[in-house]
């Protein structure tokens, strides 16, 4: 049997399974709960026992193999990665630093990663659009976007 | 019926309102354009915005961005044969090879004359259909609504295609695992929280659909290496005249009639959405077609371009139908539409009909402005927005992630929401990698706390015993087309692997 993306799917989701399932019984019930015929723990366990039905068959049919050839490479992976590490690290920054710092660094960070070189673009196209999207949203909008923390240091 | 038409139309006519579907037609003809980010990312990326209007204004704004990424997405298929979404795809067999003999103008405009029919049909049937489906529904009971959904969700599995079907199965148990984190709505216990407090409202909508669809369709553009070839290879090629000669429109006005009545039937149909719909609506055409015009198809054939066209706007359309009947949605984009309406504290289903009737009928009047918007503001503008495929794709993606995190963050202010777009999208990024489709994930999170709901209702009032599954003839033979729907594509594999056996020994 080989292990193909379709059996590991079926696998993971097992896994999911069996975990969703062992957490189930830690949702408290209320006094009484356990003898109504539903309660918060129902569906849960009703889901986990789906969950398992469904991968124990994914793992046990036979795969289809043709959808195996969806080639990706290692620096497009990275470039994936990079970004979502940029992005997490905007939600760490976006307090300490406010809008404007954040999102002008933000932006130029990530079209730097994915290939842009010309610094004229890369400040134009993030420290303006940054400025003029935060005036939008405080001044024209009326949102509240509290200032970077470190103002009140 | 018609002193609901009467408001609906009072509302639509509104300049905001009518301000709406103008805006969102050109918001949607512009992200649908972008390949990878279909309806469903158009409409997902919207909420945000539609958060800070009236109900009505909200969900017409949505309707126009839906059709508009319809028909951006078809504009894409013809110009660069990149379908914008799925839905399109069958656009590109005859629409770009269209554009290749320098009828790029002509496909065009074909597309959008089609798109336009197609919606109107639809939009006629649905001010009909809708009305009497909503009546006949106001005595629908909690089993009802229980089976109703169950069909609803085994329907978009049963539609995802070959070799889906288990996988699809998987998401909607997948996404009702995701529905119950968060307080239980019943008893207010907590679950899965893991004494987060962020977590204690459980995973918002916005969130999960920005992540699922906006944000893991630029990943996956990214990670496929697509954003270096569109700017080089991917020019679009360049537009011609836009009109179409007598005979032309002759030779298609049946393949429009035919299509647009077929893909709003199917549209209705939960989960077969507006997708499968192009595409039996192609297959009919090309088996209907004389020899001549047979040999066409895939070659720029104007039927071929016609049939899918008239019968996704049809379908999206349709698509409606058990959304604002039923509070079911047909399609992954309906689907998002129905979150933001609970958003907005209003059940879709048969009491929107009585409860709601503006926010009911101004959305399917406003779907036929937004056909009319597309056919005459967007259509001459398209040499203009297609400019937009020419933004190199280094600085679009970003601004995409950028819009749809801070999305998101401006409904919450909570940094931890960031963070857990940031997780759900490596989730769904890997999910996608391995083949499993979305569209089931967000349908069954939508429908989770309903399901549940219902659930325990009938439960409840049947003392926990499960006749209330054949009690009821409603609920009895919606509970058989539920397991006739999930056991038709093993049938029919069994029927197929039957009848080639028998051939061999025949011969």
């Amino acid at each position: 049997m080989n292990l193909t993306k379709d059996r590991f799917g079926g696998l993971l989701f097992l896994l999911l399974s069996v975990t969703y399932g062992y957490y189930a019984a830690d949702i408290p019930l209320l006094p009484g709960d356990r003898f109504e015929p539903f309660h918060a723990q129902t569906l849960p366990y009703w889901l986990s026992g789906l969950g398992i039905i469904f991968s124990v068959l994914l793992i046990g049919l036979k795969s289809d193999l043709s959808s195996e050839n969806d080639v990706i490479s290692n620096s497009n992976l990275l470039l994936m990665l990079g970004l979502m590490a940029f992005t997490f690290a905007f939600s760490v920054a976006l307090p300490w630093l406010g809008f404007p710092i954040t999102t002008s660094i933000f932006l130029a960070s990530s079209y730097w990663l994915l290939g842009e070189r010309r610094l004229k673009m890369l400040l134009f196209a993030s420290v303006p659009f940054a400025l003029v999207f935060w005036l939008l949203l405080t001044q024209v909008l009326d949102v509240y976007i509290a200032p970077a923390r470190f103002i009140f240091w | 019926m018609f002193e609901g038409v009467f408001t609906g139309l009072a509302t639509a006519l509104m300049p905001f309102n009518l301000l709406m579907v103008v805006v969102g037609c050109f918001a949607g003809t512009f992200i649908g354009m972008l390949p990878g980010l279909g309806p469903i990312s158009a409409v997902a990326l919207m909420i945000p915005i539609t958060y800070t209007l009236d109900p009505s204004s909200g969900i017409i704004l949505m309707v126009g961005v839906y059709y508009g990424a319809v028909f951006g997405g078809s504009t894409s298929s013809i110009l660069i044969n990149a379908p914008g979404c799925a839905s399109t795809l069958v656009t590109t067999f005859d629409g770009y090879p269209l554009a290749q003999k320098n009828q790029a103008g002509k496909a065009l405009a074909l597309a959008a004359y089609s798109s336009f029919c197609g919606g109107t049909v639809g939009a006629i049937i649905l001010i009909f259909a809708a009305p009497a489906l909503a009546s006949v529904s106001l005595s629908f009971q909690s089993s009802d609504y229980f089976a109703l959904m169950l069909l609803g969700l085994t329907s978009v599995a049963a539609f995802s295609g070959k070799g889906q079907v288990i996988k699809a199965m998987m998401m909607t148990v997948f996404g009702l695992m995701i529905a119950t984190v968060g307080n239980d709505v019943i008893t207010g216990a907590p679950r899965y929280t893991f004494g987060q407090m962020d977590l204690v409202d459980g995973i918002s909508f916005l969130l999960l659909a920005m992540a699922t669809f906006a944000l893991a369709e630029v990943m996956m553009t990214i990670m496929r290496g697509k954003m270096f070839s569109t700017s080089e290879t991917m020019q679009p090629v360049a537009l011609s005249s836009m009109k179409l000669s007598m005979d032309e429109v002759k030779e298609v006005a049946p393949t429009v009639a035919r299509s647009s009545v077929f893909g709003f039937i199917v549209g209705v149909l939960p989960g077969a959405g507006a997708t499968i719909a192009s595409f039996l609506a192609y297959g009919l055409e090309r088996n209907l077609a004389p020899e001549r015009l047979r040999k066409m198809f895939g070659k720029g054939a104007l039927r071929g371009l016609a049939a899918p066209e008239s019968a996704n706007n049809a379908a999206s359309t349709g698509s409606f139908v058990p959304l604002l009947t039923l509070g079911i949605p047909g399609s992954g984009t309906t689907a998002i539409m129905l979150g933001a309406l609970i958003a907005y504290g209003i059940q879709p289903g048969p009491r929107l009909y009585v409860d709601h009737p503006d926010v009911f009928w101004s959305v399917i009047i406003s779907m036929y402005f937004g056909n009319l918007v597309l056919l005459v503001l967007n259509l001459p503008l398209i040499p203009y927005i297609s400019r937009l495929l020419a933004i190199p794709p280094q600085i679009l993606n970003p601004l995409i992630i950028f819009f749809s995190i801070i999305g998101v963050y401006l409904v919450s202010f909570n940094t931890f929401d960031i963070q857990m777009m940031v997780f759900i999208t490596l989730m769904a990024v890997g999910l996608k990698m391995l083949n499993f489709p979305m569209a089931p994930m967000l349908l069954g999170f939508i429908l989770g706390g309903m399901l549940e709901k219902n659930l325990s209702r009938a439960l409840v009032v049947s003392d926990g015993s499960f006749d209330f599954l054949w009690n009821r003839p409603l609920t009895f033979s919606t509970m058989c087309i539920t397991v006739t729907i999930l056991l038709l594509p093993w049938l029919l594999r069994l029927g197929k692997q039957l009848t080639t056996k028998q051939l061999p020994a025949a011969d």
